[in-house]
């Protein structure tokens, strides 16, 4: 049953890949992460589902490319729901194999994916309405620099974060 | 309780960074987009969270068993505040297969929870297994963090070998003062009779023998003869061993001297034990079920121990080796220093039999049965006949035992032809 959900969100970052464009380059890298995703949810390892996620990214990004649409806020939330829904749902089977499962591991996992879903849906909405109201009064020039700065200080942020936790 | 974080946060690290590193490269919003579910995750360890408490109660339903016997570990978990995901790996000692059940378990529970879990093991051979300690891995809500303990409630189980019941056992020569089994060839208390002899002053009524005194016109007491017990050193050879577990040879000596054992001290002869290899131990001749746990204990611990050095029996103290003992030296005379050894015992004047497992069908049984192997094991099955003829000429009684068949087969096949013992009393 985890591994079904697993299976679910490899079919839904297919789907939505197929979606955004339908370019043939685009296609095989699909199938590359398609094929990464059976390994790792038949093998239960979490290395492949990595790999997996990160091919599937790589193909959005490149389709985002050739297609040049405009900002589709549902499309990109769901693609980013569906990578950490893989990537949990692999982690969870990797973790039950060969074992007993009591409770309701399945459903609590699934009610957190859901609520991860709404604060990212809140999150999206707030910060795009925050990016159009600054947009018109930061130079245009400068906007490369700013998502690099911010880019950059994300990074330093889960740094800090992951050597505090770890 | 160690925390660490876990492979799934650093996977959601790695593609959060791809995302953001494309969206810059590719100049687009959407992959920032794509990274904000994985950014709230990740945001999450930001917070200090209380460690998930949960405690664990486990319990077997046995301590003791034969091999081939089987427990049940029972574990029960209780939620003190939510667990998201606590994963449990219970005991499952080497040597011990899981019957029926997993030994891991994957649980979430809320606040006041209790879940419980078995499994049952099987324990193919003898030993003494640990089944105490949980391995606990609490997960946080998301899965990013987790703490890991180990729940340490000492038990154990005690895997006794097999025993066969035996009845013809090899008698020992010499017997001692205490009351026993073995009819003596001095007379005084007893059943069995002995001789009769004119009324003396002092004898009681109930030993006259009413049919002689009637017959001779005298009174005439019937005379009995005493019952005596004997010491009997089980000595087993821990040198080398041959074949799989649980079959090997020293598996099948094992048992065989946990059967001597028990039929010996069944009839009230005081058994002691010597492990003879890499390790010596002994366990000095005593009766009673005290001494059958005492016995067991060293059997169950005997192992091969490798070593270059050929222990001197003359270590043993006389009081577990004594003179007057009947040794049964159990051995698959795999190593010439067991054969020396015991040798060593005869030309000392020791009451011996040697007890040979064969480890040739032992290890027949453990190959495939090719043609070449099957010849193999008849040219080791000739080398050893001459190997024991050899030894039947210096003297020992050999009996040799060819597992599976009944250890009872190997005993009745060499019994020592004695009708009395030779210095009973």
């Amino acid at each position: 049953m985890i591994r079904l959900l697993a299976a679910a969100s490899v079919a839904a970052l297919f789907a939505l890949l197929r979606l955004t464009t339908p370019s043939a380059v685009v296609l095989w890298v699909g199938l590359l992460g398609l094929a990464l995703a059976a390994v790792a949810i038949a093998a239960r390892w979490r290395w492949a589902a990595t790999a997996a996620a990160v091919v599937f990214l790589v193909g959005y990004a490149l389709a985002l490319q050739l297609e040049s649409r405009p900002v589709e806020l549902g499309a990109a939330l769901s693609f980013g729901l569906a990578l950490v829904l893989l990537l949990g749902a692999v982690d969870l089977a990797a973790r039950a194999r060969g074992a007993t499962v009591h409770g309701p591991v399945l459903g609590t996992t699934l009610a957190r994916w859901i609520a991860l879903g709404a604060g990212s849906f809140l999150a999206a909405t707030l910060g795009m309405e925050l990016a159009a109201a600054l947009a018109g009064t930061l130079p245009a020039r400068a906007s490369p620099l700013l998502a690099a700065a911010g880019a950059l200080g994300s990074v330093l942020i889960l740094a800090a974060l992951f050597r505090r936790a770890g | 309780m160690t925390a660490r974080l876990t492979p799934l946060a650093l996977s959601i690290l790695a593609v959060t960074a791809w995302a953001v590193s494309l969206g810059v490269l590719a100049a687009r919003p959407e992959p920032f987009l794509v990274a904000l579910p994985s950014l709230l995750v990740l945001a999450t360890l930001a917070r200090r969270v209380p460690i998930p408490r949960c405690s664990i109660v486990h319990r077997i339903s046995s301590d003791r068993l034969f091999e081939g016997g089987t427990t049940t570990v029972t574990v029960t978990v209780s939620a003190r505040s939510p667990v998201a995901l606590v994963e449990l790996v219970g005991p499952l000692p080497p040597g011990a297969h899981l019957r029926s059940g997993r030994h891991r378990a994957v649980m979430t529970l809320r606040a006041g929870d209790a879940v419980e879990w078995r499994y049952d093991l099987r324990f193919p051979r003898r030993g003494v297994h640990d089944l105490g300690t949980i391995a606990v891995r609490v997960r946080d809500r998301l899965g990013l963090r987790t703490w890991e303990h180990r729940h340490v409630d000492p038990m154990a189980v005690r895997v006794y070998p097999r025993i066969v019941p035996l009845r013809s056992l090899p008698r020992p020569f010499h017997t001692q003062p205490s009351v026993g089994d073995y009819v003596s060839s001095e007379l005084g208390e007893g059943i069995e009779p002995g001789d009769i002899r004119q009324f003396a002053p002092g004898d009681r009524i109930k030993h006259v023998n009413w049919r002689a005194s009637l017959r001779l016109g005298q009174l005439y007491v019937t005379q009995r003869q005493r019952e005596r017990n004997a010491d009997v050193v089980l000595m087993l050879d821990t040198l080398a061993e041959v074949g799989v577990p649980p079959e090997t040879t020293l598996d099948q000596g094992v048992r065989a001297a946990a059967s001597l054992a028990t039929a010996y001290l069944a009839r009230k002869d005081r058994v002691g034990l010597i492990t003879y290899g890499g390790v010596m131990s002994w366990v000095r001749p005593g009766s009673g079920a005290t001494q059958y746990e005492r016995l067991v204990d060293g059997l169950l611990r005997a192992d091969v121990v490798f070593t270059y050095v050929a222990k001197d029996l003359l270590r043993v103290p006389p009081r577990v080796l004594s003179p007057q003992a009947l040794v049964v030296a159990i051995t698959p005379l795999l190593d010439r220093r067991f054969a020396k050894a015991v040798l060593d015992l005869a030309a000392r004047g020791f009451d011996l039999v040697v007890l040979v497992v064969s480890p040739v069908e032992v290890t027949r049984a453990a190959l495939a049965g090719s043609p070449t192997d099957d010849l193999a094991c008849r040219l080791w099955a000739l080398e050893r006949r001459s190997e024991l003829a050899e030894l039947r000429r210096r003297g020992l009684p050999v009996l040799e035992w060819r597992p599976p068949e009944p250890l009872e087969a190997a005993l009745v096949g060499g019994r020592r032809r004695r009708v009395r013992l030779a210095s009973a009393g």
